[in-house]
């Protein structure tokens, strides 16, 4: 009997331990007491004049890629520079020192993280560096428009097949975000990847088998649903009689554009024809969007 | 406790006396209190029955709310470009509303059923009248260590439930959706607060949840017709009582505590 | 005897209730055990007892028999405290149960057995610990002592080899007879049986019937007894009270009560559908029930 009795103490304790484990994970994990630790392998620092909403966690990207997370936000004493510690996986730790950090939105209304755009020296930031180069957080206030675009998920019931296509720059392009062709969606993003040797985005797109008359030399771009939209990769026909096949590479790529390069720029539809890197010129005077 | 008695009139003097009843019964609990502090065995016997038996049923629901919740919002965040935060939300929801009350709506269902029953099964078999016989007292014996038990499981319960909520979201964004890992942590951290919306939410709450919740399974078990036509309403207006009391408690609690 | 030695290695723990070894010294001299008088209640309007006085005689089986519905269940009630009564005055070994404190009232209760109609055992526990519970609740017995006690009291009903079924697993008769040993776990000075043949097949009925008189023969444990069972109570009890109407209408030795020519003994002991218990419940004029009323006239 008495082993009965006990049995019922050890399950009860077993609930009371497991209940307060929950409520400790739930205290410490996932509020703001979260945000203390982080032992990255590879810390890097960066002086921001302005981080904007910029968190701690925040993704640190690569070409749009996730490379790391910030792991500190703290203000250097006396001066009004916020010094932003970057922990970053080991396997990117070839970084040039004259990289530049920036801090960019996915999207409008999104959250805000770190970018690095790799510079040309020979010589990599050392572990506990600085990256010297940054441009602080712009302003929702001082961001125009962007392309707009249609919204919608494609099916892939009937199966699909993989291309690959490489950006400089993916955005916040994200896994399982639509493919559209002509504005209507034709498959989904399978995974975005960093290139470790190019140095840029490798996208797979997956899609539907029923599209398999898409010309081989057409061209992909990342595009923005709307003003605040999540980010899609459209498929702009080229002329060639060859289709694509499955494992193909596109060829033909525009990147994402960042609100930020947007600023003060003419905003013209994306054409079949426009197979250059989204602009960064600051010097046109007419905010507009598509319509 | 057994004064229920002959009532007359209509139903709103009728709900009337029920609320006085169990309010009565309430103290009649509290004062049996210290007498039960001998049968602590027993109250750790009903933590078993009403807190780890209930683990399975709450953790399912919990993953399950946290899916759910996590897919809905989603779709919702994506047309504004917003996804990043449904991590937040799902915690936030999940905290401040969802994790006490659907934990409280289980309960009651699962364990507030169980205590009508059986302490009205106990009353049709007269066995509370040989604890009473035996000089033990029921209310010491039977009513408070499962009332207590209800209080001290609640909070539990909901933290449990809670956990899952979130791992569930995390299942969804993070592994199917491919919302960032990081960005949806360190949004939730950023946005929720250990006071306002772990303590006052999710424990304040589910304390309050499981007195009122095991105050009237209690007390149904213990008023009810000893009879077998008795213990199946008494079962059902438990979860019916239970049900309205919890929402209409988390309205006034909510009100206070934001 | 083995009571009275487990009962002197009981005091030396101070955990025995002390009324139980006061009782036993107080009252020797005195032959009534249960005193009863003028114990008046109301229920739901009806009236139970009017103004009954009863005198249960300590030491011996006393039959408590009258027709259905006279409250000879609540009768038991009051002895036990469980229900007050509106007034009158009811001394269970010199104490005055309503005067009672709720400490002093369980300190009494301790020292009454009382077995249900339907054995009232805790469905939680096997039998064992069904028997075992009234003393895990009021002493702190070392563990041992508690198992040569509860296995004593199941020998004695005949059930020892059921000690770990759980009660759903018991016949009516087994669990009754469980219900007893956990009732004489404490050797009480007063048992009250409410009903206890109802439902038994012959032999479980005899066996009842026979441990009955034996833990009354040689335990001296008085006992109260409410049954209907006309054969049984003859063949044990000692002294019968006949109640009706909220009074004792007849009183005395089993076999000579029939004999003392009132009506209700007539009617009760000779089983006879009519007389002073109405075969008609009380209703108003048949005729004019039916609407014959003004026709007939």
């Amino acid at each position: 009997m008495s082993q009965k009795r006990s049995s019922y103490a050890v399950g009860t304790g077993l609930f009371i331990v497991f209940g307060f484990t929950a409520l400790a994970y739930l205290a410490t994990q996932t509020t703001s007491v979260a945000n203390v630790h982080m032992g990255a392998s590879y810390t890097i620092e960066a002086n921001f004049a302005n981080v904007g909403q910029l968190k701690e966690r925040a993704p640190v990207k690569v070409a749009g890629v996730r490379v790391g997370q910030v792991q500190s936000i703290t203000l250097a004493p006396g001066k009004e520079i916020a010094e932003v510690k970057l922990a970053i996986d080991k396997r990117y730790e070839t970084i040039p020192v004259d990289s530049v950090a920036s801090i960019f939105t996915s999207g409008l209304l999104g959250d805000q993280y770190v970018g690095i755009q790799y510079g040309n020296s020979k010589k990599d930031v050392a572990d506990g560096g600085t990256l010297a180069l940054t441009k602080p957080a712009q302003q929702l206030e001082e961001m125009l428009g962007k392309f707009f675009g249609a919204g919608g998920v494609a099916d892939n019931l009937g199966g699909t097949y993989s291309v690959t296509a490489n950006f400089t720059n993916v955005g916040s392009l994200s896994v399982g975000a639509p493919v559209k062709m002509a504005g209507v969606a034709i498959g989904s993003v399978q995974s975005v990847q960093a290139d470790p040797v190019k140095l840029d985005a490798r996208v797979t797109l997956a899609i539907d088998k029923r599209f398999n008359q898409i010309p081989d030399d057409s061209a992909a771009a990342v595009f923005t649903s709307g003003l605040i939209g999540t980010q899609y990769v459209a498929i702009q026909p080229g002329g060639s009689l060859d289709a694509l096949k499955d494992g193909d590479e596109m060829i033909l790529t525009q990147s994402a554009m960042q609100l930020e390069d947007l600023i003060g720029k003419f905003l013209v539809n994306g054409s079949p024809g426009d197979k250059t890197n989204a602009g960064t010129g600051k010097s046109s005077d007419t905010p507009a969007g598509k319509h | 406790m057994n004064a229920r008695g002959r009532q007359e009139g209509n139903a709103v003097t009728q709900a009337l006396a029920q609320i006085g009843l169990c309010g009565l019964f309430l103290l009649t609990l509290l004062a049996a209190v210290p007498r039960s502090f001998r049968y602590v065995r027993e109250t750790i016997r009903q933590l078993w029955f009403v807190g780890a038996m209930s683990l399975t049923i709450i953790m399912v629901c919990g993953l399950f709310v946290g899916m759910v919740l996590m897919l809905q919002l989603y779709h919702v965040l994506s047309i504004f470009g917003g996804t990043s935060a449904s991590g937040m939300v799902v915690a936030l929801s999940v905290y401040r509303e969802l994790g006490p009350v659907i934990t409280a709506l289980l309960f009651a269902g699962r364990a507030g059923t169980s205590i009508t029953a059986e302490i009205g099964l106990m009353r049709a078999t007269d066995q509370i009248d040989a604890m009473e016989l035996m000089a033990v007292d029921p209310i010491a014996y039977v009513a408070t260590p499962r009332f207590l038990a209800g209080v001290i499981a609640m909070p539990l319960l909901a933290c449990v439930f809670c956990a899952m909520a979130i791992f569930g979201g995390h299942l969804v964004g993070v592994s199917w959706l491919g919302i960032d890992n990081g960005t949806f942590w360190s949004n939730m951290t950023a946005e929720v607060d250990v006071h306002t919306d772990i303590v006052n939410g999710v424990l304040f709450k589910s304390l309050a949840f499981g007195a009122v919740v095991s105050l009237i399974a209690v007390f149904q078990g213990f008023t009810t017709p000893p009879t077998s036509e008795g213990v199946a309403y008494a079962t059902t207006r438990t979860v019916v009582a239970s049900s309205i009391a919890i929402l209409a408690l988390d309205f006034v609690l909510t009100a206070f505590l934001m | 005897m083995a009571l009275a030695a487990v009962f002197g290695y009981l005091s030396r723990f101070t955990t025995v209730p002390s009324s139980m070894t006061e009782s036993v010294r107080a009252t020797l001299d005195d032959d009534v055990l249960v005193r009863i008088r003028g114990l008046t209640t109301v229920l739901g309007g009806k009236t139970i007892f009017d103004q009954l006085d009863m005198d249960i005689p300590r030491g011996k089986i006393t039959a408590i028999m009258g027709p259905s519905g006279t409250g000879k269940t609540t009768l038991l009630k009051h002895i036990t405290g469980q229900m007050r009564a509106d007034a009158g005055e009811i001394r269970v070994d010199g104490r005055n149960v309503a005067e009672l404190s709720r400490e002093q009232l369980y300190k009494l209760r301790e020292g009454i057995g009382y077995l249900f109609q339907n054995s009232a055992l805790l469905t939680d526990f096997d039998v064992f610990e069904n028997v075992a519970f009234p003393l895990r609740q009021h002493t702190q017995l070392p563990e041992e002592l508690i198992r040569n006690l509860v296995l004593l009291k199941l020998q004695a009903v005949g059930l020892r080899g059921a000690a770990p079924l759980m009660p759903s697993e018991l016949s009516g008769g087994m669990a009754r007879r469980v219900a007893l040993a956990r009732a004489i776990v404490f050797d009480p000075m007063l048992i009250l049986y409410d009903e206890p043949f109802v439902g038994l097949d012959p032999v479980a009925l005899n066996q009842v019937l026979r441990l009955i008189s034996t833990l009354n023969q040689t335990l001296g444990i008085t006992s109260v007894l409410v049954a209907h069972e006309l054969a049984a109570v003859r063949q044990i009890a000692q002294h019968v009270f006949l109640i009706a109407n909220g009074k004792v209408v007849a009183q005395g030795d089993p076999k000579t009560i029939a004999d003392d020519g009132s009506p209700w003994t007539r009617q009760f002991f000779g089983g006879e559908a009519d007389g002073p218990v109405p075969f008609q419940y009380p209703a108003g004029d048949y005729a004019q029930a039916l609407g014959f009323a003004g026709v007939v006239k």
